[in-house]
């Protein structure tokens, strides 16, 4: 009916080198081809060292402090404010390393680059920390060359339209008529979109292509480009006015990373199509339904070549990816990606997006988007606190508006053109970008969004304001520039000037804040749902099936299933049963009951001197092997929780009678309503374990007695038959050995077998039923995922490893002072010291006592070697309730930690609507200068923020120097 | 904008509808039938969930429906809440082509029951009818519903995988609308909208509205009670059908 994800558990909290890793666009982890045996072991040590960049052009770009990160393949620099200059540069594309002979005491490095720039790094580290960084550089240089990757760049960078732009083949900016000069540039072998042959959305004019085109020539010519890139302010804000057309799929892969993988993975793409050729899942089929279905006004998509583009790169991405297999939205921003870019480009960009950019936004439970959508909330209740109590008040949920713009990169919300153009700020300045331009959004429709009174003219609203964002911002200012404003180009300022609070690490800090609370309402929406969904509660109330939903939950985190499987294409096509449901196998069964069951776990309570705390241990038994099996009602060798939740149900409810019944169907495992022989043995095995820990003989008394009398019974009954066999069979006088297979005991005589027992009887009674708990076992926690401060601190303390040497380490102590002592705890504990419950009166007669059976003896030695052997045998056991570990209590101690931080996190300046107001004038100022070309630097003015380089005048004067110094002989 | 805020002051009354169901199975197409009367064969997926307003017009009452077309995709799922919270009518459509379709179907309506506004009304609409009657060409006589899953109908007729017959029997034991319906030539997507303006307690409705928007007055207090009486007299006119219809 439903699959039950434990994915969300096991999230860790990125660690700093992640973050480090992701805030330079690295591939998370390492895409090794073809394991090439030495490629483990000469992995360069990471290392990171302050340095003064320098740019090796004189008088083009300042000298920016910051700090250089040595992360084989990849050297990576990124200035002190982290965002006017950084570059992430393969060591591949490095052609030669100069130490440079400079003034005294100062430690510099020139690179050169394949695209013929040169970088001058000082590094402004002890001497000591230099020498060892340009060590490990050579060193990391020195593997690149070996595997060869140097010579690859030269292929690569072919693919790149910029080569083209910079080589002057592209066609020349001044050309305006596009469909000529497209046919023109195919014939390079730069890669490329739909675009290229269906046109790009937008009026090239409008869009002023030309005059960005020749900006971005000068860019490129100058500070690298595809691989080399190396991002200054300047970027930024020729970012910032859109890019062009022709260069946007390349920008967009070089400035999300995606590039980075695509060159690491040569082929990896068509390979994946190749290999998954003619496959079928869910995923496939959903995107079969969809792929007419994405931007279908684009002229693209109204071919065949776009549909088919489509196609393969979702279902490439769902084969590399089949947990998250596919969500509507990324046939959206596929098929947008794809108008600019390659297949293979689209694929790898998909890939950083739904992997890095938008964690866990199509996920199968998509925590992702209900996770930033909280964040967003509480973001506009920072930020625009009266527009959220406004939606308070009238019961507006932000979501529905806001989610799509977040799951769609704005795409299906507005004007293609606009969207794109958000999309580039995007790959270049990050995830915060969605934050701030719908803060933005909320910001510049302030008034109207307090006269709203519902959902509906919430989304009416929207929709009206993003169909004018064409529209001038100020129509009714007598100065013409600022009438040419439009409302795209104000939401803009305001999203990156007044929002520019916003940043990569709050947005991180909030995601944290709220990680559990979403944890947890997705686990009880899906807890919810799968109870709902359940065909049959059996006699169980919803609350019960809840706690039996997490006992399957909390064996599931423990052991997790083997993934769902696709039912195989079926030769009998039930049609019903197509999602693939969540079923556990043995192993994670034999955890699920010890939750529920006493007698399916070991107990162990160990005192030691210093503690006392239970040990707990999933039993093994054959007894459990058979109620699995009995359970598999469907024989897949697998139970669903329907499974589960039917199984309990045929047991917990059952008075006396029902009880022996279903334990004597339990053993009989041909369901012909006889125990054999065998069988009674085993019923008796079963007894065995399920009482091993009770104190006393008297529950082996019962057994015995049980088997006595089984036995004789049986054979008394059996006589009748065997004397009728003998009459008819061929071998008269042999009467043993039974095959095993021989009908024995049936039903009646095994219910009087053991109402012959008051222990037993008791057992059936109420214990059997009585042995199941559907209540939380105490003590042992889930693997939290771990959320703020306080998780954190507590999982690098309290991991389980932790635990149990702690653990180990008291107990040692405990012995050698001899306090140490181990109890098991019994899983009925009626009987709670050795006196021994008298054995009811036969039922046999005399007579029938004569035949003991041989069989009942054997089995006696090895019950008695199943008495527990602890010292424990001789004392009252209480069983202690307040056997909680000490650790989770200490952890309160830190919660004014907590309180502190989310008062400093509050402290943050508040922006809210009403003190704004002065930002306006800025916008006016902002738009002075001239027309023609330059107008696109206005507006890349508009954005110019100053970047502080963080360097004296003096620092600048050394960086200035360097850029004249000779390399050291 | 301007008819967003004065909704509430003409003599429409708002009723929130939600429309569930498994992916594809036409949800919005029904809608975009309904409100604007057209057929589209590539609607781009909803995201999250589309928003339409359509007025419909009962005896001398205007309903505005205020429509939400939710996302089909499983994993959407657990956005649903938020647009079915505060509903009072829900659509949920599957295909009569696609067996399974009829079982998420009847989880949404599960969910609906248990979860959503305990006064809403349900309406089950199979939908994709167009499929399995025979092309205009071939038969002059459409057969009727009741003979249609008996008989072995041609060959279009085998693509149906629900009998109109069980989901009908479904619908009542359920207590829902049942309507088979084509998105593609209009058949039945009215009806399904005007028998839920039909059965829609709209004196709750209005009783909300006034209370929630804060809005005093005896005239509109008065005008409520005239309401009331007509729309109970309409309730019983239509007893005897709904009996027989759900």
């Amino acid at each position: 009916m439903s699959t039950i994800s434990t994915a969300l558990r096991n999230f860790k909290e990125p660690t700093k080198e992640q973050i480090t890793q992701n805030f330079f666009s690295l591939p998370s982890i390492p895409v090794v081809i073809g394991k090439d045996a030495a490629g483990i072991d000469e992995e360069v040590e990471k290392m990171d060292i302050n340095a003064v960049l320098s740019l090796g052009v004189e008088g083009e770009e300042d000298s920016y402090a910051g700090k250089l990160y040595l992360m084989a393949p990849y050297l990576a620099f990124s200035s002190l404010d982290k965002k006017s200059v950084r570059f992430t540069i393969p060591l591949s594309t490095v052609r030669r390393v100069e130490r440079l002979n400079a003034r005294a005491g100062i430690y510099a490095l020139s690179l050169a680059l394949w695209h013929g720039g040169k970088i001058i790094v000082q590094l402004t580290s002890l001497r000591p920390t230099a020498d060892l960084f340009c060590a490990l550089l050579r060193d990391a240089l020195k593997i690149e060359l070996q595997r060869g990757r140097m010579k690859t760049v030269k292929g690569f960078v072919k693919t790149c339209y910029s080569e083209v732009l910079i080589s002057g083949s592209a066609p020349t900016p001044s050309d305006e008529k596009d469909e000529i000069s497209a046919t023109e540039a195919s014939e390079s072998s730069y890669l490329g979109g739909l675009g290229l042959r269906f046109k790009f959305p937008g009026d090239p004019k409008k869009l002023r292509e030309v005059s960005k085109i020749k900006l971005w020539t000068t860019y490129l010519k100058t500070h690298g480009r595809n691989l080399t890139l190396l991002r200054y302010p300047q970027c930024t804000r020729l970012v910032q006015v859109g890019l062009p057309n022709r260069l946007r799929g390349e920008m967009w892969e070089t400035l999300s990373g995606s590039l980075f993988l695509r060159y690491s993975n040569p082929g990896l793409y068509e390979q994946l199509l190749e290999q998954n050729a003619g496959r079928t899942t869910t995923s496939t089929e959903d995107i079969e339904k969809d792929l007419h279905r994405s931007l279908p006004e684009y002229a693209g998509y109204q071919s065949e070549e776009g549909i088919g583009a489509l196609r393969r790169v979702l279902q490439a991405y769902s084969f590399k990816n089949p947990e998250l297999g596919y969500c509507q939205a990324m046939n959206i921003l596929a098929a947008a990606i794809l108008i600019y870019m390659s297949e293979e480009q689209a694929f790898w960009l998909l890939e950083v997006l739904c992997d890095r950019l938008l964690p866990g936004y199509y996920a199968p439970s998509m925590h992702g988007t209900l996770l930033d959508q909280r964040v967003f909330e509480s973001l506009v209740q920072r930020c625009l606190p009266i527009i959220h109590d406004h939606f308070q008040v009238v019961d507006v949920q932000l979501s529905v508006a806001s989610l799509p713009w977040f799951l769609s990169l704005f795409i299906n919300s507005m004007p293609m053109i606009f969207a794109f153009r958000i999309v580039d700020c995007f790959f270049c300045m990050g995830p915060k970008v969605l934050f701030q331009v719908g803060l933005a959004i909320l910001k510049i429709n302030g008034e109207k969004l307090l006269q709203i009174q519902d959902d509906g003219g919430f989304l009416n609203l929207m929709r009206d304001y993003f169909a004018s964002l064409g529209d001038s911002a100020h129509p009714h200012s007598t100065d013409p520039r600022a009438r040419a404003i439009t409302r795209f180009q104000e939401l803009l300022l305001v999203s990156f000037r007044e929002f520019s609070v916003i940043t990569d690490d709050l947005i991180l800090s909030e995601r944290k804040r709220f990680r559990n609370e979403i944890i947890h309402s997705i686990e009880t929406f899906s807890k919810r749902s799968a109870v709902r969904n359940l065909r049959s509660l059996g006699r169980f109330t919803k609350e019960q099936a809840g706690l039996i939903y997490d006992a399957l939950y909390q064996a599931m985190c423990v052991i997790p299933p083997p993934p769902a499987q696709l039912p195989p294409p079926a030769l009998i096509h039930e049609g019903l049963e197509e999602k693939p449901e969540t079923r556990i196998q043995l192993r994670t069964f034999q955890y699920f009951l010890s939750e529920i069951a006493t007698w399916a776990r070991d107990e162990k309570i160990v005192s030691n001197g210093f503690q006392q705390r239970v040990d707990r241990d999933v039993a093994e038994h054959e007894f459990i092997d058979r109620l699995f099996f009995f359970w598999d009602t469907s024989c897949c060798g697998a139970l669903s929780f329907q499974d589960l939740v039917s199984g309990l149900d045929g047991v917990m409810f059952n008075d006396l009678m029902e009880n022996i019944e279903w334990f004597f169907n339990l053993h009989d495992k041909n369901k012909d309503g006889f125990l054999t022989k065998d069988e009674v043995l085993t019923v008796s095995e079963s007894f065995l374990f399920i009482f091993r820990f009770e104190v006393g003989d008297a529950y082996l008394g019962a057994v015995s007695r049980f088997m006595t009398n089984a036995f004789e019974y049986g054979d008394a009954l059996l006589d009748d038959v065997d004397h009728k066999e003998i009459l008819e069979g061929d071998e008269p006088g042999t009467p043993l050995p039974l095959p095993s297979n021989q009908p024995y005991l049936n039903l009646a005589t095994f219910r009087m077998v053991v109402l012959a027992d008051e222990i037993l009887e008791s057992f059936f009674e109420t214990d059997l039923s009585a042995s199941f708990r559907l209540d939380p076992v105490a003590e042992l926690e889930l693997p939290t995922s771990s959320s703020g401060l306080l998780g954190e601190f507590w999982s690098t303390i309290a991991t389980d490893n932790n635990k149990k040497m702690f653990n180990m380490f008291t107990d040692e102590i405990g012995k050698t002072i001899g306090k140490h002592q181990v109890i098991h705890r019994p899983s009925i504990g009626r009987y709670k010291n050795l006196e021994e419950p008298k054995a009811r009166e036969s039922l046999l007669t005399p007579g029938m006592r004569h035949s003991t059976s041989k069989s009942s003896l054997r089995s006696s030695p090895s019950s008695s070697s199943l008495r527990p052997s602890s010292p424990s045998q001789s004392l009252t056991v209480e069983v202690p309730s307040s056997t909680n570990l000490k650790g989770p209590v200490s952890a309160v101690g830190f919660s004014p930690m907590v309180q502190a931080a989310n008062a400093a996190l509050l402290a943050r300046p508040a922006f809210t609507i009403d003190d704004s107001k002065d930002d306006e004038d800025d916008d006016d100022d902002d738009t002075e200068v001239a027309d023609n070309d330059d107008q696109v630097m206005d507006e890349v003015d508009a954005f110019l923020e100053a970047h502080d380089s963080g360097l004296t005048d003096a620092d600048k004067e050394v960086a200035k120097d360097l850029l004249n110094a000779e390399p050291v002989k | 904008m301007a008819d967003a805020a004065s909704g509430s002051t003409d003599k429409s009354v708002q009723v929130k509808l939600v429309l569930l169901g498994e992916a594809a199975v036409g949800k919005s197409s029904v809608v975009l039938r309904f409100v604007s009367d057209e057929f589209q064969p590539n609607k781009e997926p909803t995201i999250g969930a589309a928003f339409l307003t359509q007025k419909c017009r009962l005896e001398d009452r205007v309903l505005r429906y205020e429509i939400w077309d939710t996302a089909g995709q499983e994993r959407f799922h657990s956005l649903a809440p938020m647009y079915y919270r505060n509903a009072q009518a829900a659509v949920v459509v599957y295909d009569i082509t696609k067996a399974s379709s009829l079982e998420k179907a009847k989880s949404w309506v599960k969910e609906l029951q248990r979860q959503a506004n305990p006064n809403i009304v349900i309406a089950l609409a199979g939908n994709k009818l167009d499929l399995v009657q025979p092309s205009a060409s071939s038969s002059g006589t459409p057969p009727t519903p009741g003979e249609a899953p008996s008989s072995s109908g041609g060959e279009s007729e085998s693509l149906r995988q629900v009998p109109r017959e069980e989901a009908q029997a479904y619908a009542t034991e359920a207590g829902l609308l049942f309507f088979e319906t084509s998105a593609k030539t209009g058949e039945g997507i009215v009806e399904i909208f005007t028998e839920i303006a039909k059965k829609i307690p709209i004196e709750h409705i209005l009783a909300a509205t006034r209370g929630g928007a804060g809005r005093p007055g005896a005239a509109g207090g008065r005008a409520g009670n005239a309401q009331d009486a007509a729309v109970n007299l309409e309730e019983n006119a239509n007893k005897p059908k709904d009996a027989c219809n759900c």
